[in-house]
């Protein structure tokens, strides 16, 4: 019980520091949100003069001092009223994170698992079968694919698998002319868009859940308790998965706990390139405008979520390994 | 897999049956879509880059603010659409303007058209949206009551009124989409009202709309639909490189790498039309040593190599520009002769070397030194990403380099690029200025001292702080003149204290990037016939999409 309120006060403590930074960052941006729509329009050419004091006038830009600013924030993030975007004039941030959440939950959610699951069998199997095929291949195959940059990858799948052989659509989360709803050839339609971009995520992570777990495995296979089930004859299925791979994973489930806390960030470059209307996305047009309000509102998720997720490791660790509970 | 349709378009005609076959097995076996005119082969239907999603599309017809659906101005329509190339203009909901005097625009509005929900558009509705503009400052991107004072009705004749002389309003004020009165009267915050079944006088009506692409339908009620080629826009949301070689658009708006190799090579009538939109310039500041100096300006300007520069930003799709502010060739009318060359600066290193010894500095061991033996150094200040910009600035660093300045480049995210130009926190910027059709405007915005602020104070426009009582007060003329030969006169002298006093160093012609194909419509604007700039994403599709016609067969 110590062990979780402990554990809980801090989840608290730093979630306070996280919302406080998350209100300073933004502001230590050089440039304003008026400065940042301009930005944008002069890509097209010389802007008039006139057109600045119209957008500031649309986007009523924050006043009064910091220290007023950031009360204001605490109370509106308590209300989980993140107010309007600018970047999205005049839709509220709530409305714009809840329409790109599910996308980016559901893509990258499920890749992250996919990839941590069959990472993690495969790491075993090549740390249980180290030597043979059954090794080398996911081994090297994993170093090779995990050195490729996400975008890179993302743009030669895009090029290859959509815009030469056509098998995939390129961009988008569903087709052109359909409307989000719940049939089942929305669904299909769905699915056929998350192909490319998930693949992408998937070959650029799965090399790094197997090589991590096949060296904690091999690890723990040197270790004298290893040897000693062995010794005493248990069946090696049940030496690789009971006593080898359970103890191996802990590393693991850390950085799996990382990487769910981290979904909630989309995956800002594979979205970007495949016009995936995620939370990565909103995050990149949040950045490029200053619009402080969503910024401040997906930062926030991000943490709040990372947070969470490292917290529920934390207590997952104690279920694991009797040892840290102490 | 469409845009194979669209390719084999010309076999089909020949061997109907089998190559149809062909083409529905093809689509059949490939992924659906991406981006394509959905079993459009020789319909009328206009494929168009002219709207972004990002990455999809969100419901906001609004025409007066920034987070529009750009064809919110092609369903409502202005009482005129100016060509930002040359200033002509064509009138849609007006018949005529004149300017009695300069202080007055008395504007004759178009009878017997009427809103796509059937209501009759008259002069009411034009002083309601004008009015809307003067109670919703928001809404006034373009500061049309930074100049007007009044607007009025009577009869068909709506009469504005100019809080000073100035005759280069009418491009502006005339400009602005005019929005129903029956319709908006009633709404309680246009400026963030999102107008989301838009109703308008223009050619098309909105259709289907979905996120990742919508449709605009002709208005068949439309007052000059016999103009109106195309039945259908279709406006895909994802319009990147790659889209546009791949899926047969009939008019996109994006630069193109290689366009020769991409685009052009990609099918059969593709074209493109790259025109000057605007000068970018080097604007040095002017409250800084030694840039306060018109002589380490001449130098400056003067040691360019600007053919190589403008090849080098943007792949040679786009001239050099010279020293003389103006938007060569659709403005050569108003060119002066009293500058060598049509203004034109070529490279001159002796030149050069000459007008920085007059400022004071001497090349010493290949370094560009002061009186005290200082090697003069400069930051350039370009936005980040903004990759053409920065090729520029590069060569520009090499040139510099090359007479013995030391030259650093200074890349800011875009809005803090924005933020220390317009305080002047720079040495010297990359800016651009120009291409609103208007040769005053043009000139005002880079040199009047109306602009001027003191450096720490953002300025809106001026950036260098150029401050001259003599231009100040050609402006003032140029602005109140009706006398067409007198403007000429003055745009001359304007040309001559860009050339002689160099405010800024013009370089290169800011490109408007216009692709358009052959295949469907014909009649695009392009060198031999730029009656509009390429910018689908302005009122200037309204005169295109009338002008252009169906292509035969």
């Amino acid at each position: 019980m110590w062990y979780l309120l402990r554990k809980l006060g801090l989840l608290l403590l730093t979630a306070w520091a996280a919302i406080t930074l998350n209100f300073l960052l933004p502001r230590l941006m050089p440039g304003t949100p008026a400065d940042a729509a301009i930005a944008k329009l002069a890509q097209n050419g010389p802007v008039d003069p006139a057109t600045r004091a119209a957008i500031e006038a649309q986007l009523g830009v924050p006043t009064g001092d910091a220290w007023s600013q950031y009360v204001q924030y605490l109370g509106n993030v308590s209300r989980l009223d993140f107010g309007v975007s600018y970047t999205f004039f005049p839709q509220s941030v709530s409305t714009l994170v809840m329409n790109a959440l599910p996308w980016t939950l559901v893509m990258v959610g499920l890749v992250t698992i996919i990839a941590f699951v069959v990472g993690t069998l495969l790491g075993v199997l090549a740390a249980w079968k180290r030597g043979t095929w059954l090794d080398t291949l996911p081994t090297l195959g994993g170093t090779f694919t995990s050195a490729f940059p996400y975008f890179w990858t993302a743009l030669l799948v895009v090029f290859f698998l959509g815009y030469q052989l056509k098998w995939f659509p390129t961009s988008g989360a569903y087709g052109l002319e359909s409307t989000p709803n719940l049939s089942l050839a929305f669904i299909s339609d769905v699915i056929g868009h998350a192909w490319l971009p998930a693949l992408t995520i998937l070959i650029t992570s799965v090399g790094g859940w197997i090589l991590g777990m096949r060296n904690n495995m091999i690890n723990t296979l040197g270790d004298d308790y290893v040897t000693f089930a062995e010794a005493n004859g248990l069946r090696s299925r049940t030496v690789a998965v009971k006593y080898a791979a359970r103890n191996a994973i802990l590393p693991n489930l850390t950085g799996f706990g990382l990487s769910l806390g981290g979904v909630v960030g989309g995956s800002l470059l594979v979205e970007q390139v495949f016009n995936y209307p995620g939370v990565g996305y909103l995050l990149y047009n949040a950045v490029t405008n200053q619009d402080f309000p969503l910024m401040q509102a997906l930062f926030l998720m991000l943490t709040i979520s990372m947070l969470l997720a490292n917290f529920l490791v934390d207590l997952l660790y104690g279920l694991l390994d009797p040892r840290t509970r102490r | 897999m469409i845009d194979g349709t669209r390719r084999t378009r010309t076999r089909l005609t020949s061997a109907l049956g089998l190559g149809l076959v062909a083409v529905l097995s093809l689509s059949a076996c490939a992924a659906p879509e991406p981006g394509s005119k959905t079993g459009t082969a020789g319909s009328s239907s206009l494929m168009l880059a002219a709207d972004n999603g990002s990455p999809t599309f969100v419901k906001n017809f609004n025409p007066f603010v920034i987070e529009k659906r750009t064809t919110a101005t092609i369903i409502n329509e202005p009482l005129m659409v100016v060509n930002a190339l040359d200033g002509k203009s064509t009138n849609f909901l007006q018949t005529n303007y004149t300017q009695p005097d300069a202080k007055t625009i008395v504007s004759d509005i178009r009878e017997g058209v009427t809103w796509s929900d059937g209501e009759e558009f008259t002069a009411d509705d034009v002083v309601f949206t004008y009015n809307l503009l003067k109670e919703f400052p928001a809404l006034d991107s373009t500061g049309v009551w930074s100049r007007l004072e009044s607007v009025n009705a009577e009869g068909q004749k709506v009469t504005f009124t100019l809080h000073a002389e100035d005759s280069s309003a009418p491009i502006i004020v005339l400009a602005v989409p005019i929005v129903a009165e029956h319709l908006w009267a009633d709404v309680a915050d246009p400026a963030t009202f999102t107008n989301e079944s838009p109703i308008g006088t223009g050619p098309y009506t909105l259709g289907d709309f979905n996120a990742n692409q919508y449709k605009l339908e002709k208005n068949p009620d439309y007052w000059q639909a016999d103009k109106v080629a195309a039945e259908q826009l279709v406006l895909p949301a994802a319009n990147s490189q790659l889209d546009i070689v791949n899926n047969g658009y009939d008019w996109a708006y994006a630069f193109m790498s290689d366009v020769e190799n991409t685009w052009v090579a990609a099918d059969e009538g593709n074209q493109f039309w790259f025109p000057a939109g605007g000068t970018v310039a080097i604007a040095p500041n002017l409250t800084k040593a030694p840039y306060d100096d018109p002589n380490f300006r001449k130098g400056m300007s003067l040691a360019l190599e600007r053919d190589s520069i403008a090849d080098n930003a943007s792949e040679g799709t786009v001239d050099a520009a010279g020293q003389q502010g103006l938007l060569l060739p659709t403005q050569a009318e108003w060119l002066t002769d009293a500058i060598p060359d049509e203004g034109m600066v070529t490279q001159d290193t002796a030149a050069a070397e000459a007008a920085f010894a007059e400022a004071g500095y001497t090349i010493q061991d290949g370094k560009l030194v002061d009186a005290d033996g200082n090697q003069a150094t400069m930051t350039i200040t370009t936005p980040n990403g903004w990759t053409d910009w920065l090729r520029a600035v590069q060569e520009i660093q090499k040139q510099y380099t090359a007479i013995g300045i030391d030259v650093k480049i200074n890349q800011p995210q875009p809005a803090a690029y924005f933020q220390a130009v317009q305080n002047g926190d720079f040495d010297v910027a990359m800016t651009s200025f120009g291409g609103n059709g208007s040769v005053y405007q043009g000139y005002y915005n880079l040199l009047s001292s109306d602009f001027l602020q003191p450096v720490g104070t953002s300025a809106s426009s001026n950036y260098q702080r150029y401050s001259n009582p003599e231009v100040d007060a050609m402006l003032t003329e140029f602005r109140t003149t009706v006398d067409e030969a007198r403007q000429k006169e003055l745009a001359g002298e304007l040309q001559e204290v860009m050339y002689n006093d160099v405010p800024v160093i013009s370089v290169y012609y800011a490109g408007l990037w216009g692709l358009f194909s052959d295949k469907s419509f014909t009649g695009w604007p392009d060198a031999d016939n730029p009656y509009m700039t390429p910018t689908p994403y302005t009122s200037a599709a309204l005169v295109i999409l009338t002008t252009i016609t169906k292509a035969d067969g």
